[in-house]
């Protein structure tokens, strides 16, 4: 891995909620292009890591630089969750957060408009900007649906997609935003094995023609194996274990945490 | 046996009464509020005649239907009763086709009748003003009337096509009929124009003459004497035209195009006959109401539609429960006082009202920016307390700063529009009644706001407003800025209500504070439900259908009624809304989907409490 060319620098992040603290010094670094993925078990503070990184927590210690290009830095800290994506990055959600009354199209369309400018006067009035955003955003939205494979669900109200449809739907979505880097929270949670490999090769898909890196959270092992570069693992906020996936399958204080003999073991380890 | 194992006959329960009985009760307070003027000195005398008028068992044989109807609905939802496909609820197009092609002419009898009785009772509802329809001879007399023979012929008409159409197909083989041909839809456009312009005609007199339908009738007011006859002709003969476009346009389309952008429901060509129509509509109909009428539609209802209009936009678009709402009103009617020299204090120079609107509206958008800066990141219920004081904040202040407002003894007369350009002067008349002059400025106020408004909705900033409504997290994680758009559509729908502020505040002259009470917040924030959050049609038929209908019970009330009275009145119609459609009178489609979310238990469908809150997961 080439430490000049960091997307995301996280270094010594401290999240506390009150007495909780769901990640602990907690310090990550992804490559630009690199797929890299979060594992571990539940309540490890996988999402709260994520959203420390998409700026809707802001963690009491440590800092979390983003780099949109090499030579531009952005400091997530304290940074509202809108300028973030703004910034660069695309998040998933855990449970799938669909704007369900609107159609497949309106849902992506929302993701691609939401870096135009046209504001209520134009809006209103029709002006040119406004017809220009509308078709380059409808264009946008075509290309997207079809990139994902869902152009045939066009006008379909997201809520009455399948659930692995879903999936693709909000990460066509996300990816309306422009990413740099698209976070992607257990994606393949509840789908099936045939949605899986689909997935599998979306993501894959994403990150090489699209140049986008990703950084997964995701509990299927094989899913992970075959996708990311390299592991982070956290347990009880803390990252346990870091390296590539070969190595990370063999680690002894993983195994622990994982199958789950005593909780100060697993800390300590 | 305890009460809950008692067996109901038919597989009816406790909720299917609880129905029956509302909707009974429905029709009776409907009677109640429609009935015949009456008073409380002799209370036992108005009692009886509302009692046994025809209009009251009109009403209640109504709330019988809609009771009976309702269940039905309800148990054959259910699948408890399994109903002949005739009478399942499909589209009544559809119902008509299978009740036609499947049954034979008893049915098809009986539904004409059923149509018939509808007609009868549509056109008892809206025929010429009887002052008290209380005898069954006056009510001969409603039937015995031109408009009663339109909504009949409406009625039948589809029925009567139909089966003609059945009845020859039987004997001819169906292709290339003339009856599905374009030549018989542009006739059955011309028949329709005909027919419409016979009910709808208010030049035509009340009571029927054959002699009003020939060319030289006895008076100017014949039926063709009427270039409104022609316009009903020729606006059917397009929408015939209109269909067949589409009708082979469709079929085109259908076969070259791939991607298909997801298509509106009405086509441009409809949408805009049907502005076309309602414009004309309400430029023309005015002039033929009375001089009450032709004063409350500006003051009573005009100026309450364009207040739920910008309301709407808050509630409906951005989903923000905001209860000060007449807190902008008020600015724009004083800011128009300001400016026409009402005041005690003076400005530093007078205006033309004309002039004034620009200022009110930064005025009323900046209080908006201001008040929504630090309250909008407040949830739902905070904010409605918040814009609540912030009403009061105002009411209180235009109450007792008396150097500044006069107070409670009300302004001095605030000026009123005019044209004063070399050769053309013109002064916008503050007659009380009979004047439309103020209506018709409104109008020219009212249409571009609409225009203006759909646009937005059906832009990015109105798709940002259904993003942030559904889900603000989400929105948020793509790049929305919440917090932008809720000011936004704040500063919007306050602009709105300082414009109403200024045309209401310019023929109304003086300025009471009492007019910009907490009860018209709450008033527009019932019109905008009722009609349908979000959905400008629904809103501006609820808002004209509500505050016309507070205008009619000031004759038509059978309890001697007060202006106050009318919240009561709306507290009932707005049960019976939510009971029957929560949704509003003509709801939005997205808010639609909103609620059938929210029933299938996805997401929520509440606009006044949006925040979503928790651990993000
Ligand atoms: N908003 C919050 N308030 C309080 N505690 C929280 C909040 N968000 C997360 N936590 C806590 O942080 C810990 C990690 O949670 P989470 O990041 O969701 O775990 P994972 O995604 O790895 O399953 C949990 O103990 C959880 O209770
Ligand atoms: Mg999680």
């Amino acid at each position: 891995m080439s430490t000049d060319d960091l997307i995301f620098d996280v270094r010594d992040v401290t999240l506390r909620f009150g007495g909780v603290t769901s990640l602990n010094n907690v310090s990550i670094q992804q490559s630009r292009g690199e797929i890299l993925a979060v594992i571990g078990p539940n309540g490890a503070g996988k999402t709260s890591l994520f959203n420390c990184l998409t700026g809707v927590y802001t963690p009491q210690v440590g800092e979390i630089i983003f780099h949109p290009s090499q030579d531009q830095s952005v400091s997530i800290m304290g940074r509202l969750p809108h300028k973030v994506t703004q910034a660069g990055v695309a998040r998933t959600f855990q449970t799938s957060r669909m704007f369900n009354a609107l159609t497949t199209f309106e849902n992506v369309k929302i993701g691609v408009e939401a870096r135009h400018k046209t504001g209520p006067i134009g809006a209103m009035l029709h002006l040119p900007r406004r017809n220009r955003e509308e078709r380059e955003s409808d264009q946008r939205t075509l290309e997207l649906l079809a990139f994902v494979g869902l152009e045939h669900r066009m006008n379909t109200l997201a809520d009455s997609l399948p659930y692995g449809d879903r999936r693709r739907l909000e990460i066509a979505r996300a990816l309306g935003t422009n990413p740099k880097v698209l976070l992607l929270d257990e994606p393949a949670a509840g789908t099936n094995p045939s949605e899986k490999l689909e997935l599998t090769d979306l993501i894959r898909r994403i990150n090489q023609e699209m140049g986008v890196s990703i950084l997964l959270i995701e509990h299927d092992m094989r899913l992970v194996m075959s996708l990311a570069e390299r592991l982070y693992v956290l347990n009880f906020g803390e990252v346990i274990a870091t390296g590539p996936p070969k190595e990370i399958q063999e680690n002894p204080a993983v195994i622990t945490a994982y199958l789950g003999t005593t909780e100060t073991e697993g800390v300590s380890g | 046996m305890s009460i809950n194992e008692r067996k109901w006959p038919l597989g009816l329960d406790k909720d299917d009464l609880r129905l029956a009985v509302t909707c009974f009760f429905g029709g009776l307070l409907l009677a109640v509020m429609t009935g015949p003027e009456g008073n409380l000195s002799s209370p036992g005398f108005a009692f009886q005649h509302s009692i046994f008028s025809s209009h009251v068992y009109g009403f209640v044989i109504f709330g019988l239907l809609l009771g009976a109807l309702s269940v039905t609905r309800r148990k054959s939802k259910m699948g408890v009763w399994e109903l002949p496909v005739s009478l399942r609820l499909v589209t009544v197009k559809e119902k008509i086709r299978t009740l036609t092609n499947t049954y034979p002419a008893i049915i098809f009898g009986v539904v004409a009748f059923i149509a018939l009785i509808a007609a009868l009772l549509v056109a008892d509802f809206t025929g010429p003003l009887v002052p008290n329809k209380l005898s069954f001879g006056q009510l001969l007399h409603q039937f015995v009337n031109s408009r009663t023979y339109g909504y009949i012929s409406i009625a039948e008409a589809p029925l009567v096509i139909r089966l003609v159409r059945t009845r020859l197909k039987k004997s001819t083989p169906a292709q290339g009929s003339i009856f599905s041909s374009n030549v018989a839809t542009v006739i059955y456009g011309l028949v329709g124009g005909f027919l419409f312009a016979l009910f709808a005609d208010p030049w035509l007199p009340p009571r029927f003459r054959w002699s009003y339908f020939t060319f030289g009738g006895p008076s100017n007011n014949a039926f063709f004497h009427h270039w409104t006859t022609y316009l009903w002709i020729v606006m059917g003969g397009l929408l015939a035209g209109r269909y067949i476009f589409v009708k082979t346009s469709d079929i085109r389309r259908a076969k070259t195009q791939r991607f298909r952008r997801p298509r509106a429901e009405v086509s441009a060509s409809t949408r805009f006959v049907m502005y076309a129509g309602c414009l004309f509509v309400a430029v023309e109909a005015p002039k033929y109401l009375n001089a009450f009428w032709q004063s409350t539609i500006y003051q009573q209802i005009g100026i309450f539609v364009l207040l739920a209009i910008g309301l709407n936009v808050v509630i409906g678009f951005a989903g923000l429960l905001d209860l000060g709402y007449v807190a902008f009103y008020a600015l724009g009617a004083y800011t128009n006082a300001y400016f026409t020299g009402a005041l005690p204090i003076h400005p530093p120079f007078i205006l033309n009202t004309f002039f004034v609107v620009p200022i009110a509206v930064i005025v009323a958008m900046l209080a908006g920016v201001l008040l929504g800066l630090p309250t909008l990141r407040l949830r739902g219920d905070y904010l409605a307390i918040v814009t609540l004081g912030f009403g009061e904040i105002v009411y209180v202040l235009i109450s007792n700063l008396t150097s500044v407002t006069d107070g409670a003894g009300g302004t001095g007369p605030a000026g009123g529009f005019s044209i004063n350009l070399p050769g053309i002067h013109y002064a916008w008349s503050a007659a009380l009644t009979g004047d439309l002059s103020y209506y018709y400025l409104l109008l020219g106020f009212m249409v571009p706001i609409l225009f203006l408004f759909t646009s937005l909705n059906n832009s990015r900033v109105g798709r940002s407003w259904a993003a942030i409504r559904e889900d603000e997290v989400a929105a948020t994680s793509l790049g929305i800025n919440p917090l932008k758009y809720k000011v936004m559509a704040f500063a919007i729908g306050a602009s709105t209500s300082g414009v109403a502020g200024v045309l209401s505040s310019a023929k109304l002259g003086a300025l009471f504070p009492s007019d910009f009470a907490l009860q018209l917040s709450i008033f527009v924030v019932i019109l905008v439900i009722f009609g349908g959050m979000g959905s400008i049609v629904g809103v501006l038929v609820g808002a004209a259908f509500l505050n016309w209908v507070t205008q009619y019970l000031i004759f038509h009330s059978f309890i001697d009624y007060q202006d106050a009275d009318k919240f009561m009145y709306f507290g009932a119609l707005l049960i019976l809304a939510m009971i029957f459609r929560p949704q509003g009178l003509v709801p939005s489609k997205r808010r639609v989907r909103e609620f059938e979310d929210e029933e299938a238990g996805l997401g929520s469908a509440d606009a006044l409490g949006t925040a979503v809150e928790g651990p993000l997961s």
